[in-house]
């Protein structure tokens, strides 16, 4: 479709992963005229790159940062539990089958230690309503038979399981088209500037040449471009690329129903519906660099042979049948964490109308977080659930912000 | 019924006297310097079926998509998973579109 060159729009999102696309969905369904742009093609970041995960326990990475950090991962068990209603519905929202699969989820631990860091866990997680359990090592031999003998135990919750990554971005962006979405591919957002009404003016740069948007709304939904975006404005958002690596086997015969997690090494593993064990964890891979030796987040990151290596170890210590299989390819996507490790989504205060929204596990809370989003957007007000994860917590790093 | 396989260029090409390999058991005539791959393509376009249990072929046919895989064993040597457009045929050599008995 060929856009006029100067367009208006309710909401400019820049993005087509899953929140930008998720966002679209929602908005254009509530009457909104959304203008989505995506620079490359839809899904192509870490929305498509990630292995599929649905995870709802308080993550490793919140755990090994010690109490504090603990106790912020533990608040977003609330969150969680939406997600975990979101997920159940979602085939039926988008009409279509995405491979979900929630048969339930297994943090394991292989010595007492870990065992100790799971009864820690699971309290705290039952406290806020979330019903894992700890399984003994023989319960845990019991529910899962593939998995090693060796391991001390492992929390459960059945909720947890897997989705396919490559297909729920184009059921949003479809859906969001159905409902009067423009989404552009191929079309960068090459500037963005404040007008003295405090409406925004963007410059796309599309396979059509350039277009002028004046919205009073935008939504950066673009995982660790965000900042840069961002910067566009003179804003800071605190966000941090977070290069990983993703492995896929062979197909063979249903062996893993569950979700595999490590509470003490980094671990997901997980067979998809054709069969492959998907392999992951968040092992580092390398960002690529310039020639000025600065990091290059255009290009993809570059797989570190150690920590495939490490990966695949701990994979088959967990599960010895993975010894057995063929590796097909390793990947590497690059996701992002924030400065205190919660998603930063909701509005900046130093810029009404400018809305953000990124920052690592959004595979399994980028559904939740994208209806709760197009909430705020509409409703003019963040509901109650997204206070944590405003910007405000970080206004301090906008108080230098030059705006009309 | 039965699936037609990818018919060879004729036309202006010339071939070494073609060897014969086994393909799920049956004998099947491939030519020295083609793979694995095309012989399978030469019976049926069909590697797999997907879940949905249609016919599924091959992508890339340069190792990298993974599609071709098959079993495939020389002589007495044990069955090994490769990609079929990488291994070149050879006289007596084994290939399984499914998993071999163990």
């Amino acid at each position: 479709m060929s856009m006029p060159t100067t367009t208006h729009c309710d909401i400019l999102i820049v993005g087509g992963g899953l929140v930008g696309c998720a966002t679209a969905w929602h908005l254009s369904r509530l009457g909104f005229k959304v203008l989505l742009a995506e620079r490359g093609h839809l899904n192509s970041g870490a929305s498509g790159q990630n292995a599929g995960s649905l995870h709802f326990q308080i993550e490793r990475r919140f755990l090994e940062q010690g109490e504090k950090a603990a106790a912020d991962g533990a608040r977003i068990v609330s969150l969680n539990r939406l997600a975990i209603e979101e997920w159940k519905g979602i085939e039926n929202m988008l009409g279509r089958p995405l491979d979900v699969a929630m048969h339930g989820g297994l943090m394991v631990a292989e010595t007492e230690a870990e065992m100790d860091l799971l009864a820690f866990k699971v309290a705290r997680e039952n406290e806020l309503g979330l019903q894992t359990r700890v399984l003994s090592g023989t319960q845990l031999h019991h529910k899962a038979s593939a998995l090693s003998p060796n391991l001390a135990g492992a929390a459960w919750l059945e909720d947890e399981g897997h989705a396919n990554p490559r297909t729920l971005v184009d059921a949003f962006a479809d859906g969001a088209r159905g409902q009067g979405a423009v989404v552009q591919t191929g079309t960068a957002l090459a500037g963005l500037s404040m007008q003295r009404d405090r409406t925004y003016r963007a410059t796309l740069h599309g396979p059509d040449g350039e277009i002028t948007v004046n919205t009073p709304r935008v939504l950066l939904a673009a995982g660790h471009w965000v900042p840069r975006l961002a910067g566009l404005l003179g804003l800071n958002v605190p966000l941090y690329p977070a290069p990983l690596m993703m492995s896929v086997t062979d197909r063979t015969e249903p062996v893993l129903p569950f979700l595999i997690q490590h509470v003490g090494r980094r671990l997901s593993m997980k067979q998809t519906e054709d069969g492959n064990l998907l392999i992951g964890g968040g092992w580092p891979s390398r960002l690529a660099k310039r020639a000025d030796g600065t990091p290059d987040l255009d290009r993809p990151a570059i797989v570190e042979p150690a920590n495939l290596r490490a990966n695949l170890d701990v994979g088959a210590r967990v599960m010895p049948g993975l010894a057995e299989r063929s590796l097909l390819r390793t990947w590497t996507g690059t996701t992002c964490i924030s400065a205190d490790q919660l998603p930063i989504v909701g509005e900046v205060a130093a810029a009404p109308g400018l809305f953000v929204a990124a920052g690592g596990s959004l595979f399994t809370l980028g559904p939740v977080l994208a209806r709760l989003l197009a909430r705020t957007i509409a409703e003019g007000a963040a509901p109650e659930e997204l206070t944590m994860f405003t910007p405000r917590r970080f206004a301090h790093l906008d108080a230098f912000a030059v705006l009309p | 019924m039965k699936e037609a396989g990818v018919k060879r260029v004729e036309q202006g090409v010339t071939r070494p006297a073609p060897v014969a390999v086994e393909l799920d058991g049956a004998p099947v005539m491939a030519h020295p310097g083609e793979t694995v791959a095309v012989a399978v393509l030469s019976t049926a376009p069909r590697f797999r079926d997907d879940r949905s249990g249609q016919a599924r072929g091959m992508f890339c046919n340069m190792g990298t998509c993974s599609e071709c895989t098959v079993w495939v064993a020389r002589g007495d040597a044990p069955w090994r998973r490769l990609r079929g457009c990488l291994v070149p045929v050879e006289p007596g050599l084994r290939i399984r579109t499914e998993r071999p008995e163990a």
